[in-house]
């Protein structure tokens, strides 16, 4: 008789205790589907078994059509860290460091991560919203029907594609916000984008700075690719839930991008 | 005949297709000017209705609570894990040069009074926030609850938009405050445990001047009018059913993180030439 009565009162308030058990269960569940997910993927890759036409659709889709967006994002985070380096050049009078005190900055970091949100929103979301569609409207399962593989034929090639697009955007967006970065010098500091370029090149960064941000965008490519495939097929509960499954894609990527950037820059050391 | 047929079917399907590049880059232009058009229009009926509005009992506190009290666990997690990453970063990058950290946790703290207090924060807030309000509006338009709130006489901006609004500049002001002292203090301890900074010389704020907090506030202010703003734009722009809700909450996404950015490049901007110290 209690347990009827008892379920409403404790799903308006239930203890924190319980709180925290179901969402250590929800992180332990998402964990666990998306490196569930992650070796079914990798199955499927490494003796290749992936759509090709699929793979070129994504690729143009996901890589060529983020390009504006990457380039108008690189261009003002490079203008955002030269007026931030700014403050301390004047203080120390040491314009020829400014080329390195923004380059490092962004190499290392701002650039993998602004791209990686950047990416995270309009390709992530895009393709949990595209894959949730499909789920709910059973078109995966009509795949199954068939006998094609919805792994081989929809997940691997956006896997594929969010890796590697943003792993070219990344390449782009160090170059452009480097070029947007001289240019603000200039025009603010009347730092010439010689000196600039001289700062940046004088010894003090190297191709390990570069290659950090690089390995840090592989990541964050395997984070968001895996988080939004994951959602995206665990849609559940008609249209409303492809909302759902949205939110919660682009929530999981932001915070697996934080936490693996400390992990891997920490790994990757000095 | 039959070819024929296909390709009048394929004009009607992408109108864009021959206009060539001048055409596209045009078609692209006049369609930035209305969506800033609009935008802009949102934006003055919000403040108008801020001025003016009805108030509606417990809608503002119900907002409050949905924008800012359900973020402070993602934003701690996040922003704690940020300020470990930058100090680690500065702190590799000042061995390099002068092996000397006592300048390090007071360099930080001006830096994340200036920028990246408001600014990241913000954008963990554009991805929380701006998601949920886009989907939350986006599926009030594809049911139809948007026209019948209209049918009834009420605005859907002064009965949706404005107490996300109002919410949306109190906590982004609130969060980020939090979101700079869990940065900061996160990198305080990294300091200590990998550089052996001692937590004394870290915590130092004498660098953070009037012009630096100045800066911090006006973004916080900006940044919370801009994500409601942006968010509810896309959300209320919705087309296309339940699919379209997906769209929308990817577009609300990218444009208030790119409003932010674009923002935080003026502020600073202006920043830098009113305060130049």
């Amino acid at each position: 008789m209690a347990a009827l009565t008892s379920p409403s009162k404790a799903e308006a308030t239930p203890s924190f205790a319980a709180n925290v058990g179901t969402s250590f269960l929800d992180i332990a569940e998402t964990a666990g589907g998306m490196t569930i997910l992650l070796a079914r993927v990798i199955a499927r890759v490494v003796p290749p078994r992936v759509d090709s036409r699929e793979l070129l659709k994504n690729l143009y889709k996901m890589g060529v059509k983020s390009l504006p967006i990457v380039a108008v994002t690189a261009l003002f985070t490079g203008a955002i860290m030269v007026i931030q380096a700014a403050t301390i050049v004047k203080r120390y009078g040491a314009e020829g460091l400014l080329g390195w005190g923004a380059g490092f900055g962004t190499l290392r970091e701002i650039a993998p991560l602004l791209t990686a949100l950047m990416i995270s929103g309009r390709v992530g979301a895009n393709n949990t919203a595209e894959l949730g569609t499909m789920v709910v409207t059973e078109q995966l399962d009509a795949l199954r029907v068939l006998a094609i593989d919805p792994i081989s034929f929809l997940i691997a090639p956006r896997f594929i594609s969010i890796v590697s697009t943003l792993f070219m955007m990344t390449l782009f967006a160090d170059a452009l916000a480097l070029f947007g970065a001289a240019y603000t010098g200039e025009a603010l500091l009347g730092v010439s984008p010689t000196t600039f370029y001289n700062g940046l090149t004088s010894g003090l960064l190297g191709f390990g700075d570069v290659a950090t941000g690089l390995v840090k965008s592989v990541v964050f490519g395997v984070v968001i690719g895996l988080a939004s495939c994951h959602f995206g097929l665990a849609t559940k509960g008609g249209a409303p839930g492809v909302g759902r499954a949205v939110n919660a894609t682009v929530m999981a990527s932001a915070a697996g991008v934080f936490v693996l950037d400390y992990l891997t820059s920490f790994a990757l050391g000095g | 005949m039959n070819t024929a047929d296909r390709q009048s079917h394929e004009t009607v399907e992408s109108p864009y297709e021959d206009i060539g590049a001048v055409g596209a880059l045009g078609a692209a232009a006049i369609d930035l000017m209305i969506g800033g058009r609009e935008l802009y229009s949102v934006f003055v009926r919000t403040l108008y209705y801020v001025a003016r509005g009805r108030r509606e009992k417990g809608a503002l506190l119900r907002q409050m609570y949905e924008i800012g009290n359900r973020s402070v666990f993602f934003l701690s997690v996040t922003m704690g894990f940020l300020g470990m990453i930058l100090v680690y970063q500065a702190g590799l990058q000042a061995k390099r040069v002068v092996p000397d950290y006592t300048l390090l946790g007071a360099t930080y703290l001006e830096l994340l009074v200036r920028d990246f207090a408001a600014s990241l924060g913000a954008l963990m807030l554009a991805t929380r926030v701006g998601a949920g309000i886009a989907a939350e509006i986006g599926s009030m338009v594809v049911t139809e609850q948007i026209d019948a709130l209209r049918m009834c006489a009420a605005d859907p901006i002064d009965f949706l938009i404005k107490p996300r609004f109002i919410a949306s500049m109190v906590m982004t002001m609130v969060l980020v405050i939090w979101a700079g002292t869990v940065a900061f203090v996160a990198g305080g301890f990294t300091a200590y445990f990998a550089f052996e900074v001692p937590l004394q010389t870290f915590f130092n704020h004498q660098l953070v001047d009037f012009g630096d907090i100045t800066i911090g506030l006006t973004k916080c202010v900006a940044y919370g009018a801009a994500i409601p703003i942006v968010s509810g734009y896309c959300g209320l722009s919705t087309f296309g059913g339940s699919e379209g809700v997906g769209w929308a909450t990817t577009r609300a996404v990218v444009n208030t993180s790119l409003a932010i950015i674009i923002l935080n490049f003026f502020i600073s901007g202006a920043g830098f030439l009113i305060f130049p110290e």
